[in-house]
């Protein structure tokens, strides 16, 4: 058989952009969480409980777009949760995310076996978004919003008051506190806004990339989506290359499990090696949100 | 946190059972939105989960090493997530030596478990890599990697859904010893050695433990190689003191190294707490299997009542709040 190494190729760049979309919006959300100066490591559960609600609603209105919209309802619902948690009541992020993802796996799985009597997978959705074709590829119109939002993000944290006093949250809450800034509110807000683009990054990965729900379905993404946010240095635009490297060894471990016949397991851990050896070699230090998982007491 | 005074035990206890209380309503919210009797399924999973204690007490023993695991680093103000790939690493590990006998197999596996802890450290020490998300990448990649190994060299050639057996040589009395002795050596390490000091001025600060003159580096790696040693050898011991085999999707060994977290934060980082946690934690285990049984409910409601338990207990705060204003007078400092 002959295979075309450049068609091979090809496939896989444009493949690469529907797997990256999860782990880029998610990625996003926790640039914006931790530029206020939170951290949120419940990303894999906000991916896990989006892409499970989305599933539900999906499946039993027949409509793509309200599955979405529930999965980001979900992500805005745990994002503002755990905003309430770290800013109010003083929460150890770090360890309230873990709490969090271990509540959302139990949860899910607990939904999967009572719902659909099943502990792997839900049935399949059917119903996906319609793409849009791009130099003769089909591209999923998420995947180019996600990549504009990243854009917006940029924006929005460079150039305007808005993102100046996310920042500054993050960086010195005193300070921003002296400039008007209820440091409290806007923490809330982010990890509020991060929740709901985790949301629809756990939506897209049940509806548009998988099909279904299955057990465990973000397979560490939310924390390949951490690594991301060090490899981009915080920044959005940067965040839109390190998703797609991520894509790109995902549909290359996909590709190699067709191929490489016992030894399935091998190829699938290919994103995990990866993404360690990324954040290894492009490991900036320095850059983080001075105040990064501080608690902010007024006096 | 030393045992330290009466009062400080007694507001943490209070913390923990209301901790509890939170943990039950959560899971009784969850059961109820799925459509299960709520008091009937937890009664279950209660009643049942802690009538064997012979049972209870060996499937304590490696969620111990586990939290151990989690507990040591964490005192040096490391958050060692890799106990879940560390115990996977010494399991497989001890599992694949064991033609040459327990004796090495099961401190090869600890040994294991250690040399991943390390590279954890060292990423961390040398190229700034945060642990949490390298322990992350280690599970799933030592996940499908145990998996690989069973399936290709471990393989049972009569039950193909698991691996070899191999012989239970830790009998119930050793492996209760193992559980006992462990958090103890742990504690005394930890407030009776200098490297234990070491690792608490670590975590303390890191301004403090320049001071103090302590290398942040040298400890990082130094706590994480004996997190990594103490869940290595909780795989093994898994293996060689409780399943005898593991099965080809690792569910006999899925989801310890998390368990052992959870244990390690109920008991609020205190070594010899880890003991009862881990009592505590492994009856809840058995119970939602019991429950699964009589109830089709997923025994993964014990995550969702730990995951609640953890969440409540994350924000201490909240307990100063609350017991202040209900004038409990346990303010705590």
């Amino acid at each position: 058989m002959v295979v075309d190494s450049y068609d091979i190729l090809l496939y896989l760049a444009f493949a690469s952009i529907t797997y990256m979309t999860p782990v880029l919006l998610a990625s996003l959300g926790e640039i914006i969480v931790e530029r206020s100066g939170v951290v949120n490591i419940g990303v894999e559960g906000l991916l896990l409980a989006s892409a499970f609600a989305a599933t539900l609603v999906a499946i039993v209105t027949g409509n793509p777009l309200l599955g979405f919209a529930s999965g980001a309802l979900v992500g805005l619902l745990a994002g503002l949760i755990h905003g309430v948690l770290a800013v109010y009541l003083r929460a150890d992020q770090i360890i309230a995310g873990l709490a969090f993802n271990m509540v959302a796996y139990g949860l899910t799985v607990m939904g999967l076996v009572s719902i659909w009597k099943h502990h792997g997978a839900s049935p399949r959705v059917g119903v996906s978004l319609e793409e849009i074709e791009v130099a003769g590829y089909y591209v999923n119109p998420v995947s180019l919003a996600s990549i504009a939002l990243a854009i917006l993000a940029w924006y929005t944290l460079t150039k305007t008051r808005v993102g100046l006093a996310l920042r500054a949250c993050g960086e010195d809450p005193r300070a921003a506190e002296a400039m008007g800034v209820d440091v409290s509110r806007y923490r809330v807000a982010a990890t509020s806004i991060g929740g709901l683009l985790a949301g629809i990054g756990g939506a897209f990965l049940a509806l548009e990339v998988v099909g279904q729900f299955t057990r465990g379905i973000s397979a560490g993404r939310g924390f390949i989506a951490l690594a991301n946010v060090a490899f981009s240095g915080w920044n959005p635009l940067l965040a839109v290359p390190g998703a797609y490297i991520f894509g790109f060894l995902e549909a290359l471990s996909i590709y190699m499990q067709q191929w490489a016949l016992g030894y399935e397991y091998v190829a699938r851990t290919l994103p995990y090696i990866g993404t360690l050896l990324v954040v290894t070699v492009f490991a900036w230090k320095a850059i983080v949100p001075r105040s990064l998982a501080k608690p902010y007491v007024k006096e | 946190m030393r045992l330290g005074s009466l009062e400080n035990l007694r507001s943490q206890l209070l913390e923990v059972t209301l901790a509890l209380v939170v943990g039950f309503v959560g899971g009784a919210i969850a059961l109820t939105a799925f459509g299960h009797n709520a008091l009937e399924n937890i009664q279950v999973m209660i009643s049942y989960g802690f009538r064997d204690l012979g049972y209870l007490l060996l499937k304590s023993a490696p969620i111990v090493l586990a939290a151990l695991a989690f507990l040591v680093p964490l005192k040096a103000g490391l958050f060692n997530i890799g106990g879940e790939g560390q115990l996977y690493a010494g399991a497989i590990t001890a599992l694949l030596l064991s033609k040459v006998g327990f004796y090495l197999a099961i401190p090869a596996g600890a040994l294991a478990g250690l040399l991943v802890g390390v590279a954890i450290g060292l990423l961390r020490v040398v190229r700034g890599v945060n642990e949490v998300v390298s322990s992350i990448m280690f599970n799933l990649t030592l996940y499908y990697l145990s998996m690989f190994a069973i399936q290709r060299y471990l393989l049972d050639p009569v039950y193909t859904h698991q691996s070899i057996r191999v012989d239970r040589v830790l009998s119930l009395p050793e492996v209760v010893a193992v559980m006992l002795l462990f958090p103890l050596a742990v504690y005394l390490l930890l407030y009776n050695t200098e490297l234990g000091y070491r690792i608490r001025v670590a975590g303390s600060s890191s301004r403090v433990a320049r001071y103090a003159g302590v290398n942040l580096n040298i400890v990082t790696i130094q706590s994480m190689a004996m997190g990594g040693f103490l869940a290595g050898l909780g795989g093994a011991i898994q293996v060689y003191g409780v399943t005898s085999v593991v099965d080809t999707t690792l569910s006999s060994l899925y989801g310890l190294g998390f368990l052992g977290i959870g244990v390690a934060l109920i008991a609020r980082g205190n070594p010899l707490a880890v003991i009862p946690a881990a009592i505590l934690v492994s009856g809840l285990l058995i119970g939602s299997h019991w429950m699964e049984l009589r109830g089709r409910v997923a025994p993964e409601l014990a995550d969702v009542v730990i995951g609640v338990v953890i969440l409540a207990l994350s924000a201490p705060y909240a307990y100063r709040v609350l017991t202040s204003r209900m004038g409990w007078g346990v303010g705590g400092g």
